[in-house]
């Protein structure tokens, strides 16, 4: 299988008066094409630091990563920002859409950065909008005019727009109740069936059922991991595995 | 330490940057307030202290011609009824005499004393600097001289009569209260007794001059106390030439250019304050919102409205009372420079002094104002409930419009972006367009003023009539030279101008223009309300003259001449700001009711009839036909002009008070806009961190970002400039002359030239983009992940 991220020995430090706290200890991983991969650990463990050490949103204080075979660590901001334009998309647990924009307009903003043609970027948005169950009468409506559930669910489609390579989800249920949680999940699942390879960080066990791989990071460290092999609602098997696997980790 | 230090140093900590922005625009408000009241309160009246303290009195005469019978006994018995004191004394009086001057020169009367000028009892001459090792043949000038006149100690200084060059080295500099400035119509200057015998030897006392200055008992008024002296001199010796000032014409005329500068610049500082109180305003409620989460944090713990209100207060009142303190040092400290310019007008050493009231004023003014503003805005603080502030104040978004929908909009990702974040901050829009708007108006203030005192002199605002030159003949040739000067071919439109004083009932002196053609009067814009007189029984009299009388265009006005009168019609009032505002215009024959017109010289004003673009060419073309004319008529000619030369010297000291405004005001402009668009932008970046995180998380530049933001101030720049350039093109003069009023000019025509207001829009517009683009650098701080993390 291809490799979408690939670390060598990825390391990050915080600085606090002189304190210094590592929360990523030389990670070596790989991420691969396709795969619905799931970073799990307890709270402070550095699962979202990796995430976003993976994309390009942090800056490792060690180590490398190449994305797609190119080394993002050396990169300056802007770099990174022209970057993740087309090769990351984001969901974020406050979802954070912009709130003076519509939401169309909050997909076209992501989108303009790569297309240039705003009638073909217009139909994907809408294409895409449509996919995850976004209503066109709720296009132009703000943010804050729209419930949490279906701003999540944009949030997704924004994250869609420009074709990424990966798409880094942070916790993407943990502001939602359980139903509309399923929902954006139902999403995530649908698209990762296409093809759509994801890295999502949750704790929720609910949530990590939907991977195929499972990573456990504690101290810093990935501490195991565990292959599901596809998603299948109700597959029983499937979740006692990753039972198994989390007792393993002290979950 | 109790709850409200804590709370007041808290809100210090926390807003350095606001608190700086806030500070800068207080020191620059009362700056600019102290500075205008100094003007005001400190510098201009040091023209009326000096003359107090050289002992000026209340006027003076001057009685120069046939002096026989003008005894100082003689003189005593006319004047002693109306007078407390008066001091008579005898020098010498070089008339209409052209001096070097600055760039120029002026054509004006020289008043001659020896060294006795400085033990007089009154009109007593003060040197303030001199040069001791100048022992012969040297001159004391006026201090004027050296502050615009160019002259240092030690330079060559020369006076020439009848073909005789006087020539002295300048020993020193004089504080005078009569002669003092080049406005006065005349310059008074001593010279060492050696020189002084000589001149009088070599003129055989022909230019003796008897100068009467008099302290005027109570009651007596200045105007009509001069008439009847006059006329009582007159009868004594018909030949004599009397003329006279009395002591607030002569300060007016020394201070009314430097006077129009200061409420020019006054008019342009009240609207930057205007500017600097409504930011204050906007900043102090900006604080609140941005602070609403920590206030309601604090109310939630039991903080009430009145303690976070009155740490408010305390904050911005500490921030108010140092900025003040400080700008009114400043003031002081700047105070110098505006005084150096003026001064140099007035020719009156001046050196600042603490002025109670130009002290308190300012800041009493920025402090109560900042009290005022903080109470109203910090009252939102009171009405806000915790969970409400806790939401950092927004209970629901209330979006009415998608402005500029990204995919309908055909503009560039960027311009787009800029133009919802334009719509979404009307209130910053507001601000922008106003702020930028007034200075703008300032700068076109300053740019009128510059044009028309510095670059292209509007010499209708000092001269009643303009001209190329003037050629003055005797009575016998008057008829010749009027001739010769008609068939020249390198002169036009000659017509004869006699100046002359006469009385409006025995209680007015009036400077008056005496025209034989009043179709060949070229000054257009002299007569503002009603029309130039046509008839023999009309006369057209200064606008300030009819405000003080009370009369209107149609009603009668008796003018005496010795002891001749007659009642004139009104037909229009003139604007000038010459003679204290008393000037009235008629025609020869209106003037025949009052005096013998056909026994007095030939004045004759003519223009070029190639008029050159270049003023030196155009001196050189009026020097030969004055020289032409002096040859060919010898002694008959009595007087010449070249007003070319003249402007150089009338101007100068005008030209460096101009220049340096449109300096200061165009700096002034930039650093108020400078710091406005910090605290907009500061603000709009603090409410915006959020969406600036978005952005740069789904890969928007820092670039892009901080030109998204500069741009989205641009629409208000734009539309500020185009209609603030159009506004100030239109009002400056109106706006001006409400000001002017008071001067003398009742209907302002100052030229603006348009390239200097478009450069004006045009350069603001560029300055505030680049300053909006340099102030939008903090974006760059703002990091996706610290977006992330902080949640």
């Amino acid at each position: 299988m291809k490799n979408v991220i690939e670390t060598k020995k990825l390391c990050k430090t915080f600085s606090n008066g002189g304190i210094q706290q590592h929360v990523l200890k030389n990670i070596d991983l790989e991420i691969y094409e396709g795969d619905f991969t799931i970073i799990m650990g307890a709270s402070g463990a550095g699962k979202s630091t990796l995430l976003y050490s993976l994309s390009g949103m942090d800056k490792p204080t060690l180590g490398s990563v190449k994305f797609d075979g190119t080394e993002i660590t050396k990169m300056n901001t802007d770099e990174l920002a022209i970057f993740r334009r087309s090769n990351c998309g984001f969901v974020f647990q406050q979802v954070y859409l912009v709130d003076s924009m519509s939401v169309l307009d909050n997909i076209m903003a992501a989108g303009l950065l790569v297309y240039k043609d705003k009638r073909v970027l217009a139909k994907k948005a809408g294409e895409l909008l449509k996919a995850v169950n976004i209503d066109e009468t709720l296009w132009g409506k703000f943010p804050t005019q729209i419930s949490g559930g279906e701003a999540q669910r944009v949030g997704i489609a924004r994250s869609l727009i420009n074709d990424p390579k990966l798409v880094f989800a942070d916790e993407p249920t943990g502001a939602l109740n359980s139903q509309t949680g399923k929902a954006v999940l139902d999403t995530l699942t649908k698209f990762n069936e296409k093809g759509q390879s994801i890295v999502m960080v949750t704790h929720d066990i609910s949530s990590a059922r939907r991977g195929n791989r499972i990573l456990y990071v504690k101290d810093g460290e990935i501490a195991g991991e565990c292959n599901l092999g596809k998603y299948v609602t109700g597959d029983k098997e499937r979740h006692q595995k990753l039972n198994d696997f989390l007792a393993t980790m002290g979950w | 330490m109790n709850k409200t230090s804590l709370l007041t140093k808290s809100n210090l900590r926390k807003n350095r940057g606001t608190s700086v922005g806030l500070f800068l625009l207080m020191v620059i408000a009362t700056c600019l307030i102290g500075v205008s009241l100094l003007i005001f309160l400190d510098c201009y009246p040091s023209v009326s202290k000096e003359a107090v303290r050289l002992k000026g009195g209340d006027g003076y005469i001057s009685i120069t011609g046939n002096l026989e019978g003008f005894t100082d006994e003689k003189i005593d018995e006319l004047i002693k009824d109306d007078t407390d004191s008066h001091y008579t004394y005898r020098n010498l009086k070089l008339t209409n005499h052209p001096v070097k001057f600055g760039n120029g020169e002026v054509v004006i009367s020289i008043d001659i004393s020896d060294d006795s000028a400085f033990t007089r009892p009154m009109n007593t001459f003060e040197v303030i600097k001199e040069d001791t090792s100048i022992n012969e043949d040297y001159i004391y000038l006026p201090y004027q001289f050296n502050t615009s006149g160019g002259f240092e100690t030690g330079d060559t200084f020369e006076l020439t009569d009848s073909g005789k060059t006087y020539s002295y080295k300048v020993r020193g500099f004089l504080n005078v209260v009569y002669g003092g400035c080049n406005n006065t119509a005349l310059f008074a200057v001593v010279v060492d007794n050696g020189s002084y015998k000589k001149i009088w030897d070599d003129t055989h006392a022909e230019y003796e001059n008897i100068n009467v200055i008099y302290d005027l008992k109570d009651g007596v008024k200045n105007g009509k106390f001069r008439i009847n002296a006059f006329n009582d001199m007159l009868k004594v010796n018909p030949g004599a030439v009397i003329e006279g000032y009395d002591i607030d014409g002569v300060i007016s005329n020394r201070t009314f250019i430097g006077l129009i500068i200061a409420v020019s610049f006054l008019v342009a500082t009240s609207l930057i304050i205007a500017a600097v109180a409504m930011m204050l305003a906007n900043s102090i409620s900006n604080y609140i919102r941005e602070n609403m989460k920590t206030l309601g944090a604090l109310k939630a713990i039991g903080y009430t409205g009145n303690d976070i209100k009155f740490s408010l207060v305390i904050w911005f009142l500490i921030i108010a009372a140092i900025a003040s303190v400080i700008g009114i040092v400043v003031a002081y400290m700047v105070m110098p420079l505006f005084a150096s310019i003026i001064i140099g007008q007035m020719g009156v050493p001046y050196s600042v002094t603490f002025n109670l009231f130009a002290t308190l004023i300012p800041v009493a003014f920025v402090v109560l104002f900042t009290l005022i503003v903080t109470v109203i805005c910090a009252n939102k603080v009171s009405k806000i409930q915790p969970i409400v502030a806790l939401r950092e104040g927004v209970e629901s978004h209330n979006f009415k419009k998608n402005h500029v929908a990204l995919d309908k909009t055909s503009l560039g990702l960027n311009t787009s972006l800029a133009m919802k974040t334009f719509f979404g901050n009307m209130k910053q829009n507001v601000i922008t367009f106003i702020v930028l708007g007034f200075m703008i108006f300032c700068c076109v203030i300053s740019l009128l003023l510059y044009e028309n005192f510095s670059r292209k002199p509007k010499l209708d605002i000092l001269a009643t009539e303009i001209c190329a030159g003037v050629v003055a003949s005797d009575y016998e040739t008057r008829e010749d030279v009027l001739d010769y000067l008609e068939k020249r071919t390198d002169i036009k439109n000659v017509r004869e101008i006699i100046n002359m004083n006469v009385y409006y009932n025995d209680e007015e002196s009036l400077f008056c223009y005496i025209v034989k053609d009043l179709s060949k009067f070229k000054n257009t814009n002299l007569c503002y309300k009603g029309r130039l007189p046509t008839y023999d029984n009309e006369i057209a009299v200064s606008g300030s003259l009819a405000k003080a009388y009370g009369f209107d265009i149609g009603d009668e006005i008796r003018i005496d001449y010795g002891d001749n009168s007659f009642n004139y019609i009104i037909t229009g009032f003139i604007q000038t700001t010459n003679n204290g505002g008393r000037e009235a215009i008629f025609s020869y024959k209106a003037a025949d009711h009052i005096m013998d017109i056909d026994s007095i010289p030939g004045w004759y004003w003519f223009d070029l009839a190639n008029e050159s673009d270049d003023v030196n060419k155009n001196i050189e073309e009026v020097n030969r036909i004055i020289e032409e004319c002096e040859d060919k008529y010898g002694s008959h000619i009595i007087s010449t002009m070249n007003f070319f030369k003249m402007i150089g010297g009338a101007m100068t000291t005008f030209q460096g008070i101009s220049v340096m405004m449109l300096i200061i005001m165009c700096s002034i402009s930039v650093a108020v806009i400078a710091l406005i668009l910090y605290l907009l932008i500061k603000s709009l970046v603090y409410h915006k961190r959020k969406d600036y995180g978005i952005y740069k998380a789904l890969g928007y530049t820092s670039g892009s970002l901080m030109l998204q933001t500069a741009l989205s101030f641009m629409p208000a720049v734009i539309a500020s400039a185009i209609v603030f350039s159009i506004v100030s093109y239109n009002v400056a003069n109106p706006y001006i002359s409400l000001f002017m009023r008071s001067f003398g000019l009742m209907k302002c025509d100052f030229v603006i030239p348009v390239p200097g207001v478009v450069a004006i829009g045009a350069g603001l517009t560029v300055v505030s983009f680049l300053l909006a683009l340099l102030q939008t650098r903090r974006i760059k701080k703002i990091e996706a992940y610290n977006m992330l993390v902080a949640e």
